[in-house]
């Protein structure tokens, strides 16, 4: 009985915090946010006190404790499941007053336990929270929504909304608001959790104890920390922040002060129907598929077949023929791409010598010459990516059983044959993933022509020259030319095509399907 | 008899003739840019073909004190900055994070595992235009130290090599420490590491050759001369300029390429000992 009264004062607790955080929301003129936040409240503890009544009820009917024992019966199909309904269930039941405090406001319930440390720091992020939001967050939240509704206006003074810095900080601010769903729902599990053992009679863990557990089980926690909120800030954020841009108006014209708009699916329309997008884009992807196919079975089968080379018995001097290679791979990847580039430019040593020898200048990388461009890009490409797959063939062959050729050579298997039957699905199995990041590395392989030509506009395409690949034409939409909200489309469709090559490629390869052949 | 040998010569004339030409075509073009170097007169032009005609080495002289149009000391000096600091904190970065998911079988490990799986699809540099904005509202543009701190950050990225290396190491070395009241940091950092040494050095020179070598972050966001790194600042250079960026390339290469031979037996390593591991 006395719980019960107990849950009575701290519900009207809650929502007297809920009511006190509308008030000061109201208060600072944000209806959006305000609005949001009385409905959340209200309907957060509304479901909680009804869910708390229907599940206490349930429970202290007789059938319900026997359903519940069947279930524990048929375990096996559904039983993390079960588990954690049950869990849920119990949570319900059985949460007493002071839990319920920490859900009002986080450590709460922590300080009527008596717990006063941690108490003070779910605390301190509660404070800390409340301030960001009623300062900051909310009209971050808001702004997320509308972009901005005040065009800036030198002219008049008037200090305009920035469309784009609205939807970064909205994106941040949901990153936040994530951070502190998980950090309060870690709250009101402790709280939980210290109920339960007091309830058994024994010391609810304390703040000693949780850190010292950041150093040794959950050490995991302290390590992945930092790496996770740097990952979360400089690619999450972005990648999000560019994914939203494609459903946006943001570019051309539209960049602050001018205010951006949320336009659905338009930017893909725009890129896929007829315009001025859609001939470059079609011819543009028909040559990236190529030459991602091309450039990478040339690399892999190149490095392979040099890995095998320097395998050979009657090779004397391994170290020495391999440094060759070796000295190619440590070359910085920019300083080879101007270096062929200053060899084949119309001054370069080759047309020199041509010219000497009394022919005309060619224009390897001038505009008219499309596929000598792109075979010497394709050569070039195999000179910077030949090496690193030789060295990792040579790793991968060092592993592979001496045994299986003798006993292949005693059957009579000639070179060839031993090539095919075992090097080759062994190293295959071997380096499928190597192979699918080599394909998406050589999809987006930006610099290649960047520096081989740069620059160029051919005839029939827009803002793009005949070598070029989506991840180059993407680049001069975006960044030279402010195209944002196409140049985000397209980089979108790249990531599904991308994507579902990989996959696809994956979940075939055998290295997939039969993880253990050769263990 | 005698067939079988004439065939065997045979097949080992083959195998030097194309040893020969594919050491050529890898040596040709390095040794072109480090003779391009040498030569007294700057311009392309005045090469009798590949080579130059006259020797010197005036371009390094060059390179070094005409610093009033390419400051050449200045961007290897930004360079080592931005390569030397992001070596060092992306490499603690990454160790800790394949050490962590080699070695804790947490809850939400998988859907980590798959969420970097995803992320690595996406186009590198999609999110470049975030990136720059970002910058922005920090105030970190033209400044080294918002490279180092992308730089930095995105490293976690690649931890698969390195936790297939944690993979391999037994678990039962851990559990012994274990049993003698060791915590995972102390297991960590008495245990793993000393027997991760070969790793941490393939891991930090891949750490630092991306930053060293890498054009596009410094040239989006680093806009004044000063702050150039050398692959910014050696694109700016033409044909006329041709033995200055020879020079420049030979500088800047020279010690990347020391380290990765004497490095290689790492390198084999580290590169197959990723792709094994799933």
């Amino acid at each position: 009985m006395k719980r019960l009264n107990l849950n009575a004062v701290f519900g009207a607790a809650a929502i007297v915090t809920t009511a006190g955080l509308w008030l000061v929301l109201s208060v600072v003129k944000d209806e959006y946010a305000a609005g949001l936040a009385l409905f959340g409240g209200v309907g957060f503890w509304a479901l909680f006190f009804a869910l708390k009544a229907a599940v206490t009820r349930g429970l202290s009917r007789p059938n319900g404790a026997g359903r519940e024992r069947a279930a524990g019966k048929r375990k096996p199909l559904f039983g993390g499941v079960k588990e954690r309904a049950r869990g849920i269930r119990a949570f319900f039941s059985e949460c007493g007053g002071k839990v319920i405090a920490s859900m009002s406001v986080m450590g709460l319930g922590q300080l009527l336990q008596k717990r006063w440390a941690k108490g003070a720091v779910y605390l301190i992020i509660q404070a800390g929270a409340a301030v960001f939001f009623v300062m900051r967050g909310a009209a971050m939240l808001a702004g997320l929504f509308t972009l901005g509704t005040v065009r800036g206006n030198a002219w008049y003074g008037v200090e305009g909304d920035n469309s784009v810095t609205m939807l970064i900080m909205g994106i941040f601010a949901v990153i936040v608001l994530i951070i502190y769903f998980a950090l309060y729902a870690a709250n009101v599990r402790d709280a939980f959790a210290a109920q339960k053992a007091i309830e058994r009679g024994k010391e609810p863990p304390g703040i000693i104890q949780g850190l010292k557990n950041l150093i040794d089980a959950k050490f995991y926690k302290t390590a992945l920390f930092i790496p996770i909120a740097g990952v979360c800030l400089f690619n999450v954020l972005p990648i999000i922040f560019m994914i939203l841009v494609a459903f946006t108006n943001y570019g051309g014209a539209i960049v602050p002060p001018a205010l951006v708009d949320w336009k659905g699916f338009e930017s893909f329309a725009k890129i896929l129907s007829l315009g001025e997008f859609a001939p470059t884009f079609v011819k543009i992807l028909g040559w990236n598929v190529l030459w991602a196919v091309a450039s990478t079975a040339l690399g892999y089968f190149g490095g392979l077949g040099l890995a095998l080379l320097f395998n050979k018995k009657c090779v004397k001097g391994k170290a020495f023929w391999r440094a060759f290679p070796i000295l190619a791979y440590a070359v910085p990847g920019f300083i080879s791409l101007l270096g062929f580039k200053f060899m084949f430019s119309a001054g370069g040593p080759i047309n020199q010598m041509i010219t000497k020898g009394g022919g005309a200048t060619v224009l390897f990388l001038g505009l008219s010459s499309k596929w000598i461009s792109r075979v010497i890009g394709l050569a070039v490409s195999a000179w910077i990516s030949i090496p690193t797959s030789m060295l990792l063939a040579t790793g991968i062959l060092s592993n592979m059983n001496k045994d299986l050729y003798e006993a292949a050579r005693i059957d009579g298997a000639g070179p060839l044959r031993q090539f095919v039957s075992l090097t080759l699905p062994f190293v295959l199995f071997a380096t499928t993933p190597v192979l699918i990041t080599s394909f998406i590395g050589n999809f987006n392989n930006f610099g290649i022509f960047f520096f081989l030509r740069g620059g160029f506009i051919s005839e029939g395409y827009f803002l793009a020259s005949d070598t070029d690949l989506l991840i180059n034409w993407l680049y001069r939409l975006s960044i030279d030319n402010n195209y944002y909200s196409i140049g985000a489309a397209i980089s979108l469709i790249i990531f599904i095509i991308t994507s579902a090559v990989s996959l696809t490629v994956y979940v075939r390869s055998s290295s997939f399907k039969r993880e253990d052949t050769y263990k | 008899m005698k067939k079988v040998k004439v065939s065997k010569a045979l097949d080992a004339g083959i195998t030097y003739a194309v040893l020969l030409a594919v050491s050529f075509v890898f040596f040709f073009p390095v040794l072109w840019l480090i003779l391009a170097s040498f030569s007294k007169s700057g311009s392309m032009y005045s090469f009798d073909g590949f080579f130059p005609k006259e020797y010197s080495f005036n371009a390094f002289r060059t390179l070094f004190t005409d610093t009033s149009m390419y400051n050449y000391p200045k961007w290897f000096f930004n360079t080592l900055f931005i390569a030397g600091f992001s070596c060092v904190f992306g490499t603690i970065l990454v160790i800790l994070t394949a050490y962590a998911m080699s070695r804790f079988k947490f809850k939400s490990r998988k859907a980590l595992m798959k969420t970097t799986l995803v992320l690595g699809m996406f186009p590198s540099f999609m999110a470049m235009t975030a990136v720059y904005i970002l910058m922005t509202q920090f105030g970190l543009i033209n400044n080294r130290w918002g490279l180092i701190l992308i730089y930095s950050a995105g490293a976690p990225m690649g931890y698969m090599v390195q936790k297939g290396f944690f993979d391999t190491i037994s678990n039962s070395i851990d559990e012994a420490a274990r049993i003698d009241g060791a915590t995972s940091l102390t297991v960590f950092i008495k245990i793993i590491l000393p027997l991760a040494a070969p790793m941490i050095v393939f891991t930090s020179l891949t750490a630092f050759a991306w930053p060293w070598s890498d054009f596009i972050l410094p040239k989006l966001l680093l806009k004044e001369k000063d702050l150039y790194t050398v692959a910014v600042g050696l694109m700016s250079l033409g044909d006329e300029e041709f033995a200055r960026f020879a020079a420049g390339s030979v500088f800047i290469a020279a010690p990347i390429i020391i380290l990765y031979f004497c490095l290689v037996r790492f390198l084999i390593g580290g590169l197959s000992s990723g792709a094994v591991k799933e």
